[in-house]
């Protein structure tokens, strides 16, 4: 009872709760000063999509439509039929990003390491429609970004 | 599409037909296909010892069977040739008995003196080499034929002085 | 096989099988799985892939389950440790020169392979040497190859062998060697050849116009009936956002088995092909679209102020492929607007007969007739699934015989065929007859005496006659080209004479996927009414006003000339089309856009009687309307009874009510005879097989085939020696006022003094009738 009454006479608990604000007050501050500062981004981070090539310029898609069968959103559309050269390859490569859940799982299902996640996640759209990501803007992300993704997936080839 | 599943025909020589009658009257009536190994050979031995396709097409027509049923058995055994053999067919047996009695050496042997691969022809249209599954006479390892003889336990020397004998 | 039975144990299990039945087809039965390749139940056994291996007791290795025959008390283990041991191995050596290419290959998520491997393939390879590659193949514009994919099954082989009647793939040279292919560049040339498509059991063999178009599990499968020949093949469509992208068979013994034509198969590529999207209304020689009330209402009030003066000068016309619905309803609407001018039987030219023109017996009963007669039948090309059962019948030992005026080349042996010219067919029938008369010890009727007083049957016909006569059951075909005749009836009395004196059935092959339907309909005029008009009236009568439905005047008549100038000389005509063309737009004053069968529910009744109903499978194209729901509103919006339906269910339970039973063909009574025997050169005007509808004259992959071969004109060998050309050259030809250029092909099998003139792509429209005098010129 008296120890109750003493601790709260001399604000004790008040006393605790100020000794854990200085501490954090005078230590090295957490705060990244988003966007001029960025956190760091693991090699597995799922972001954006985009289309690889291989190092000769060919595209790696073959049309094998195992993405849009497992993406669980259902936010994959592919059509193909055979290019001039008779392979396979696709005619229409859409992914609606707005159906997108970023689980991954194309990329995990992709046979030729074609279907990618960068690691950009800062994008934004201003007119209905543009969340569509299509053929010709996934393969211009991939190769804007082919270096880092190259360096991503040798990182991750040793857990494999 | 004509252009395509249509080529060139040929006849079959009354001295053949007649060769490949026999064979046929060896087989019951409705089983005419039975003489298409002799057929085969017949015509062979008659036009410089290899078959092209309308000669094949012929066999068939004569024999009254598919064209392609013709093609598989000429594929299929290698003592029918479908592309020009030389004067002189040396046959060399690499299966296992002759290939462990040194059939290799005898292959590299050969491809050297006449400057062909297997399978080839010399320029001069004398010699072809031919590899060949077992002849039958492991007995007599390694076995090499030439045209229709066989010769057994074979070196580089002993094929060298038949060959000079056959020149 | 006996239908004795005898008790086998497998896995721990009793079951029944007949004896002497491989011991697969017991398992089958049984529901217990066991993996196989080249085993085919409609296939002769191969065994050759060695997939399906299991152990039986008192046996030292295993065997192979597809070639060993049951045997009472067998015990057998499917899944014992040797024999998956067994069949593992097999798996590997199989995997061996399989590419891993599955995610590019057209087969995989529905392929033999790729299934068994999941249960009995190891994980990774042991096999570390080079992998063997197949030269890809060239086989046609159907059948596309990838052939270091095969695995050596033979099953291609066999269908092309046993079910296809022509062996065009073999497997040639040895060994590790081994290609299947046609040796020489040869593209396939059977009418079934798609099948071995659908038999291949990994990606070796695709279908080429299905190329890379779609994944197995992205589709739908929508059931449905084939459309393009009286057979009715049962089908399965498969269907990826409302659009068919191909058609495979669905397994129905009594008609098609397992297979389909290639007809059939490949024809679906033309259902969106120049569609007519929107209803249409020529407006001072304009065409205007409009919305579907208002070209109903235009249709409905033109029609109706019409009729009301001129019924007897209105005429309405169907394509014999329309459902039995549109067929019912067409005619509904016609007669209580009192037209009696009703017509299906477009690519004829005899109208006399008007029983229903079907089989007379099963479909399945062809291929157990001990003598068939064909008479001016293709039946290869026109009906390939007839022609199946035919050719198991001459395998069976049945006696199959031909009359026409083309010795046309069957995948079987014939026992007889007799060539003659067309306007002789009817005295080499007369010939047969007198034979069986005598053979038989009956009589020929007096009309068949008197019409060929003293005829001198030839060697063919006694032949023929013996046959049939002989034969315990058998059976007188007439062919579709046979209902074209211009002698049609005559022929049909002959042989109703014919099947008499033998005791056999006769049978016709019609046009078009629902003829018994439209006539079980009385899609046709009634033959009590004598002031009825049929389809050969109207175009020599001229009529006012004309209803064109569902078919292409320029390809789907028996004289497109006419035909097209009894539609240029009316005053209105309504089309009901599927597809735009130029001559519609020329003669037509409304078009109003509807739906092939993939699109609407209906139901057509096949050649041997049996209703086959189906349901759309994607929704209707652009602004098409089903056809019967379009004749439904027409009804209602004049005002008539009885066009309440609210589903075509509905329409079909009266057409049954309103249907007859379907009687054997009797005696026509049409005894006169229209082709005289003393005409010039003869044209023989066969449909080519892949310009039968406008859904297959569209199909781009059908058209590259060599069946299709449009533009030409086959002569007997003396004939185009008398004019004067040879194969290849092209030569002129005229019939009527018009003349076309076609190049000439010399065909031994053609009767002398004729000339086989296809309506085809390119001959349709420009020249008159399929039957008929025609003039040659180099």
């Amino acid at each position: 009872m008296i120890k109750q009454y003493l601790g709260s006479l001399f604000l004790i608990e008040l006393l605790k709760g100020l000794k854990l604000t200085g501490k954090y007050f005078f230590a090295k501050k957490f705060t990244i000063m988003y966007p001029e500062e960025k956190t760091p981004i693991s090699n597995r981070f799922r972001g954006r999509h985009a289309l690889r090539r291989y190092p000769n310029g060919e595209e790696r898609c073959i049309a094998c439509k195992l993405c849009e069968a497992v993406c669980p959103a259902l936010a994959i559309t592919i059509e193909a039929e055979p290019r001039d050269d008779g392979t396979r390859r696709t005619t229409k490569y859409e992914i609606d990003l707005f159906k997108c859940i970023f689980c991954g799982f194309c990329e995990e299902s992709c046979p030729v390491d074609s279907i990618v996640e960068t690691n950009i996640f800062e994008y934004h759209y201003e007119q209905r429609g543009e969340q569509i990501m299509d053929k010709t803007k996934l393969l211009q992300f991939g190769d804007d970004y082919e270096a880092q993704l190259a360096q991503d997936r040798t990182l991750d080839a040793q857990y494999r | 599409m004509d252009s395509v599943n249509s080529h060139e025909k040929i006849e079959l020589s009354p001295s053949v037909c007649e060769e490949i009658d026999q064979w046929v009257a060896k087989y019951p009536v409705d089983q005419k296909q039975s003489a298409v190994m002799s057929a085969l050979r017949i015509v062979q031995d008659d036009h410089d010892g290899w078959l092209t396709t309308p000669h094949m097409d012929a066999i068939a027509d004569y024999l009254e069977m598919p064209a392609i049923a013709v093609y598989e058995v000429a594929s299929f055994y290698s003592m029918y040739e479908l592309k020009p053999v030389g004067k002189v067919k040396v046959c060399i047996c690499t299966n296992i008995s002759c290939m462990l009695n040194g059939s290799d050496q005898l292959v590299r042997h050969l491809e050297e003196k006449y400057s062909i691969k297997l399978g080839e022809m010399t320029e001069d249209g004398q010699y072809s080499l031919k590899e060949v599954e077992c002849l039958g006479a492991c007995g007599g390892a390694p076995v090499v034929q030439i045209d229709r003889q066989y010769y057994e336990n074979i070196t580089p020397e002993i094929i060298d002085s038949i060959l000079d004998k056959l020149d | 096989m006996s239908d004795e039975m005898v008790t086998i144990q497998v896995d721990g299990k009793s079951i029944q099988a007949a004896k002497g039945s491989m011991l697969i087809e017991a398992t089958d039965n049984a529901g217990i799985k066991i993996p196989r390749f080249c085993y085919h139940e409609k296939l002769s056994v191969a065994a050759n892939c060695r997939m399906c291996l299991v152990e039986v007791d008192k046996v030292p290795k295993p065997l192979p389950a597809c070639a060993t025959p049951v045997m009472d008390g067998m015990v057998v283990h499917t899944k014992s440790p040797r024999a998956i041991t067994a069949q593992k191995g097999t798996m590997e050596f199989l995997l061996i020169n399989h590419p891993l290419d599955c995610p590019i290959c057209d087969q995989g998520g529905e392929c033999e392979l790729q299934d068994v491997s999941l249960g009995y393939g190891g994980f990774d390879s042991r096999y570390v040497e080079t992998k063997r590659v197949v030269k890809q193949k060239d086989l046609g514009s159907l059948v596309a190859t990838d052939m270091t994919r095969c695995i050596h099954c033979t099953r291609c082989v066999r269908f092309g062998d046993e079910i296809a009647g022509s062996r065009e793939l073999g497997a040639t040279s040895r060994g590790e060697h081994t290609e299947i292919g046609t040796y020489i560049q040869k593209h396939l040339d059977s009418e079934l050849s798609g099948n071995v498509i659908d038999i291949c059991p990994v990606g070796a063999l695709t279908s080429k116009p299905f190329r890379y178009n779609a994944r197995a599990w992205e589709m739908s499968q929508k059931e449905t009936i084939a459309s393009h020949d009286c057979v009715g093949s049962n089908l399965s469509l498969h269907v990826r956002r409302n659009e068919v992208l191909r058609a495979v068979p669905k397994n129905n013994d009594a008609v098609n088995e397992c297979w389909i034509s290639d007809r059939d198969r490949f024809s679906y590529e033309g259902l969106t092909q120049s569609r007519l999207q929107e209803p249409m209304i020529k407006q001072d020689d304009k065409w205007v679209a409009v919305s579907w009330d208002e070209a109903l209402e235009f249709v409905a009030s033109e029609l109706l102020s019409r009729t009301k003066n001129d019924a007897a000068a209105t005429g309405m016309l169907m394509s014999p492929s329309s459902t039995i619905e549109e067929g019912f309803l067409l005619q509904k609407l016609a007669r209580a607007l009192g037209v009696e001018n009703v017509d299906y039987r477009l690519r004829q030219s005899d109208f006399s007969e008007t029983q229903t023109p079907w089989l007379g017996q099963s479909i399945a009963d062809l291929s157990v007739n001990n003598a068939t007669l064909l008479i001016e039948s293709n039946v290869r090309v026109d009906q390939p699934m007839l022609c199946h059962r035919v050719r198991q019948s001459a395998l069976g030992g049945g006696e199959v015989m031909s009359l026409s005026s083309v010795g046309y080349q069957m995948n079987f042996s014939m026992h007889e065929s007799c060539v003659v010219a067309p306007q002789r067919i009817t005295e080499e029938l007369a010939g047969i007859a007198k034979v069986l008369s005598n053979l038989s010890e009956g009589s020929v009727c007096d009309e068949l005496v008197s019409l060929y007083p003293g005829i001198e049957p030839s060697p063919s016909a006694i032949k023929i006659a013996k046959s049939l006569f002989d034969g315990a059951t058998s059976a007188v075909l007439l062919g579709s080209m046979a209902t074209s005749h211009p002698d049609y009836g005559l022929i049909q009395s002959l042989s109703v004479e014919i099947a008499r004196l033998a005791g056999a059935n006769v049978g016709v092959i019609s046009h078009g996927a629902n003829s018994v339907g439209l006539n079980l309909m009385n899609m046709l005029p009634k033959k009590e009414l004598a002031s009825a008009k049929s389809f050969g009236d109207m175009q020599s009568e001229g009529m006012k006003n004309v209803v064109v439905y569902n078919f292409e005047p320029v390809y789907d008549t028996y004289d497109a000339q006419t035909c097209l100038a009894m539609l240029r000389s009316a005053e209105f005509v309504v089309e009901f089309a599927m597809f735009e063309n130029d001559a519609q737009k020329d003669y037509a004053n409304v078009l109003l856009p509807i739906t092939p069968n993939t699109e609407t529910s209906g139901t057509f009744v096949n050649c041997e009687g049996v209703w086959q109903s189906f349901t759309g499978a994607v929704k209707p194209f652009a602004n098409s309307r089903p056809g019967w729901k379009v004749l439904r509103v027409l009804g209602n919006l004049h005002n008539l009874e009885g066009f309440d339906y609210m589903d075509s269910s509905e329409v079909l339970a009266e057409c049954k009510a309103h249907a007859s039973e379907l009687a054997g063909i009797s005696a026509s009574g049409q005894w006169q005879r229209q082709l005289d025997s003393s005409a010039g050169v003869a044209r023989i005007g066969s449909v080519s097989p892949y310009a039968v509808d406008s859904v297959v004259r569209r199909a781009a992959a059908l058209q590259k085939t060599s069946l299709a071969e449009n533009g030409v004109v086959r002569l007997s060998p003396e004939l185009a020696s008398s004019l004067g050309v040879q194969s290849g050259q092209r030569v002129n030809i005229s019939q009527g006022d018009e003349t076309i250029e076609l190049s000439v092909v010399t065909d031994h099998s053609v009767a002398q003094d004729s000339a086989v003139v296809p309506s085809d792509v390119v001959v349709s429209g420009v020249l008159g009738s399929l039957y008929g005098e025609i003039a040659l010129q180099k």
